[in-house]
């Protein structure tokens, strides 16, 4: 098991943003994570990252807790992710936005460009290399943060709605690069919006509604349960359940 | 029978500083800015009181006024033409600019009113009243109680009127408050109108008691960051009690330990916050 | 700036004592070099943290004290050479770093420049009434050299020199920063520190690495000034438009570029000496108008500096066509 997340809450004040969720991944898998705005989804990824600290529960990476560990320390370990929001450095270069990544397995700068040139070249950001961050449009900053992720060197790389905005065309380039890191030997975890991206890429997705994980399987079943449908539609579509 | 007198002018003062600091804390809630200038605005009201004392005459309500319309107009302006641009800015853009307005406010006071103390002419209020065996200064106790009475006013004008609930709204979510219907622009606008408008109040309510000059505004900012940090950014009623607190922890300090310490126990009160609690005695982390 | 861009720069600067030796007001100008020097490395030094790292400290004047009191106390009390006393002030500035820096940087930006000029403006009220520091009146040096080590000249050329040496280090040191890793975590730092996290940077050791390394040399930036000037006052020392002048200095030039504070301070310096000369003394403040103003227009306008400004106009004339592609 690379991650496990055990009954992981988070609290704001008297709202539960995510009330007692779990999640198993292993090694090599891409796990995919679906519900409607609001659910959680971001918050339990934070929760994983360590960018919170959950109210309670428990995050074990690699059989090491993790739970309330800072970023910095999941970073480390090889957790890498991207913001639902792309939160790129804007006033420096894509290059050294990516080298900012690539510096934590590669203390030296040589070493620390060559692998960022790398990263910058496979993720098709070579052009723009000398570009500041800043000039970029949605799409470019959210490929720019996998690159920077991926730089990072990573096991596992949580995707935080790192395709949504983008067109057709720019979906399927997405696809194939994201298919490419996990032909790394990289697991993904991706919160998606986007079906079309689930159904091509995941075997097993998971879908939160109001804190909690409210089904669990194949992607083509999944969508066809009506607690699932019910979720997305509101009441009254899928049966009166809860 | 001195230190309930003390303690007593302390609370009058602390009063003064829960006014001034609350504008300061409103501003903070609102949009994440500390305004280094916050001190200038109390300075210039306390000239504006100067201004009103030679030009229209009267008492503390035409100073207060005469400073409350002058500093609301001057927030406001520096809203639109300042902050509102900056705010999209990087972090040094963001205090450069009210820091520059700061030095530029104070220095523009040094140059047109020269550097030294001065008092209001012809006292509007003056002599002392005896209150069950407390001798008090007039000029203290009527700014006191009515920086006291308009600081709780303020609180509940943001809590109980449609637009106090429209500014605590934008505070709250900015984004939620826009699909609303309110417009952030105006209510931030106004925020800065009021803060400088309370500043100011409290700046014409100190002038007629005490003497001033154009660098107390350093004082009274420093004074401001220390109320808001004790009472937790952004809460209005944090920054009256932190305010009263503050004012008589100033007041024993200088009865104990003599006049110079009164900052020095201040600043060292800061800094000792910063260590144990920075998030402030009401504020949560 | 190309790889052997700054060769004419510093040629000029080694020159510039030696080419208005000639002239009439030859002292002074020499005087005011050295003057620019000393004002480009408080500001390059304040620089590492709040440019490179985006950490506004508004109480710099602290370690800037530090530094100028220390070679002067040593002297004072004991007739020591105030040589001896530049580490010393160095160390000093160090412990106060981390007294501030520790606490503050778990928080927001803005309460880091709170807090530094509280504890500033502390240090002043606390250092002007304690007689052992000269109170209010403050310290001095030596009136006169008693041998090579008092490091007393008549002229300002040799501490144009020796500022210019000093000067010539911290840029060093200021680009093996920006080159190395530090460099590049402290702008991701000050770009958003959570996405900085997420990378793997330890944002709050990396933000007190660069105010010490930031407040070593704004010390040394102060003892440089009480070796030249002999005397230092509170206000002198560490008074608030200390610090206003280091923050000024670089962000006119440009924050978080090499060599905007030194382009800063060859405004700055020769329009300050200029106001004072025209207006009327440092005493009626025009100067500090002129630098609010001054500061609320970069802010407002041109948050990058004078090399943003610069950087941006060729940028522009080179990349026009194409100049927003975006990247898929």
């Amino acid at each position: 098991m690379l991650l496990s997340a055990e009954k992981v809450a988070k609290h704001f004040g008297s709202f539960r943003a995510v009330a007692g969720a779990d999640l198993a991944v292993e090694e090599g898998e891409i796990v995919g994570l679906i519900g409607p705005n609001g659910a959680g989804k971001s918050t339990f990824f934070n929760c994983i990252a360590g960018d919170v600290a959950p109210t309670s529960g428990r995050v074990v990476f690699d059989g090491i807790d993790v739970t309330g560990a800072p970023a910095e320390a999941h970073a480390r370990l090889g957790i890498g992710r991207t913001f639902q929001m792309p939160a790129t450095f804007d006033d420096m270069t894509i290059l050294d936005n990516v080298m900012v990544g690539a510096f934590l397995r590669h203390p030296r700068r040589g070493e620390a460009r060559d692998r960022a040139l790398e990263v910058v070249e496979m993720t098709g950001l070579k052009e723009q290399a000398g570009l500041r961050a800043g000039n970029l449009g949605t799409p470019g900053r959210k490929r720019l943060e996998i690159a920077r992720v991926l730089a990072a060197g990573p096991r596992l790389m949580l995707l935080d709605e790192a395709l949504a905005g983008l067109t057709p065309g720019e979906i399927q380039r997405a696809i194939e690069l994201l298919r490419a890191i996990h032909a790394l030997g990289i697991t993904l975890v991706i919160v998606e919006h986007i079906m079309e991206v689930i159904l091509s890429l995941t075997r097993r997705v998971l879908v939160f509604n109001q804190g909690h994980v409210i089904a669990s399987g194949k992607p083509q079943d999944v969508v066809n349960d009506p607690a699932v449908i019910e979720a997305y539609l509101g009441r009254g579509h899928g049966g009166a359940r809860r | 029978m001195i230190l309930l007198q003390v303690v007593v002018g302390g609370l009058l003062l602390g009063a003064l500083y829960a006014l001034f600091s609350s504008g300061l804390t409103l501003i903070w809630g609102m949009m994440n800015f500390i305004n280094f200038a916050h001190g200038e605005f109390v300075m210039l009201g306390m000239y504006a009181a100067l201004l009103a004392a030679a030009w229209i005459g009267g008492g503390p309500v035409v100073f207060g006024l005469t400073a409350a319309l002058g500093l609301f107009f001057l927030g406001v302006v520096v809203y639109f033409a300042l902050i509102r641009e900056v705010m999209r800015g990087p972090m040094l853009a963001q205090i450069l600019s009210t820091f520059g307005l700061a030095l530029l406010l104070r220095y523009a006071a040094f140059w047109v009113f020269s550097p030294n103390f001065v008092t209001l002419p012809h006292p509007a209020l003056a002599g002392t009243i005896s209150l069950a065996g407390i001798l008090l200064s007039i000029p203290q106790l009527v700014a006191g109680l009515a920086a006291a009475v308009l600081t709780i006013g303020m609180h509940l004008a943001l809590t109980r009127t449609a637009v106090g609930s429209q500014l605590l709204a934008v505070a709250e979510d900015r984004n939620a408050a826009m699909l609303m219907g309110i417009r952030p622009d105006r209510m931030q606008a106004l925020a800065w109108g009021l803060a400088a408008a309370s500043a100011g109040i409290a700046g014409a309510l100190m002038a007629i008691s005490f003497p001033f000059s154009p660098a107390v505004g350093e004082t009274f900012a420093l004074t401001a960051f220390v109320v808001v940090t004790l009472g937790g950014f952004g809460s209005v009623p944090g920054a009256m009690l932190a305010g009263l607190i503050v004012g008589l922890i100033q007041a024993l300090s200088a009865y104990w330990f003599g006049p110079i310490y009164k900052d020095v126990v201040v600043y060292g009160l800061f800094v000792a916050l910063l260590w144990l609690r920075p998030q402030g005695l009401l504020g949560t982390a | 700036m190309t790889r052997w861009g700054w060769l004419p720069l510093a040629a000029a600067l080694l020159a510039y004592p030696w080419a208005v030796a000639g002239s009439d007001s030859a002292a002074f100008l020499q005087d005011m070099g050295a003057l620019v020097l000393l004002a480009a490395i408080s500001a390059a030094a304040w620089n590492i943290l709040g440019g490179y790292a985006g950490q506004i400290s508004v109480g710099h004047a602290m370690f800037f004290g530090a530094g100028a009191y220390m070679p002067l106390l040593v002297y004072q009390h004991w007739q020591m050479p105030p040589l001896l006393g530049v580490p010393l002030g160095i160390a000093v500035s160090l412990v106060v770093a981390l007294v501030v820096g520790f606490p503050t940087f778990r928080l927001s930006g803005h309460y880091f420049s709170m807090a530094t000029i509280a504890v500033a403006e502390l240090v002043r009220i606390v250092v002007g009434n304690w007689d052992f520091l000269g109170a209010a009146i403050g310290l001095q040096g030596p009136a006169r050299a008693r041998g090579w080590y008092d490091l007393i000249f008549r002229s300002a050329v040799p501490y144009y020199y020796i500022f210019l040496g000093v000067l010539a280090l911290l840029l060093l040191v200021a680009w093996q920063v920006q080159r190395s890793r530090l460099g590049y975590y402290l702008r991701a730092v000050r770009a958003g520190e959570r996405a900085a996290r997420s990378l793997g940077v330890p944002v709050r050791r990396y933000k007190l690495y660069a105010l010490m390394l930031s407040a070593g040399f704004t010390s040394l930036a102060g003892a440089l000034y009480a070796l030249k000037t002999g005397f230092v006052d509170p206000d002198s020392g560490l008074g608030i438009l200390v610090s206003v002048q280091m923050i000024i200095i670089a962000a006119l030039g440009g924050a978080g570029t090499l060599l905007g504070p030194l382009l800063g301070a060859m405004i700055l310096v020769p329009l300050q000496t200029a106001t004072n000369t025209w207006l009327g003394g440092s005493g009626s403040g025009l100067t500090y108008i002129v630098y609010g103003g001054v500061i609320m227009l970069i802010a407002r306008f041109e948050p990058g500096g004078l090399l943003e400004l610069w950087h941006r106009q060729v940028t522009a004339r080179l990349a026009r066509p194409g100049e927003v592609r975006h990247a898929a």
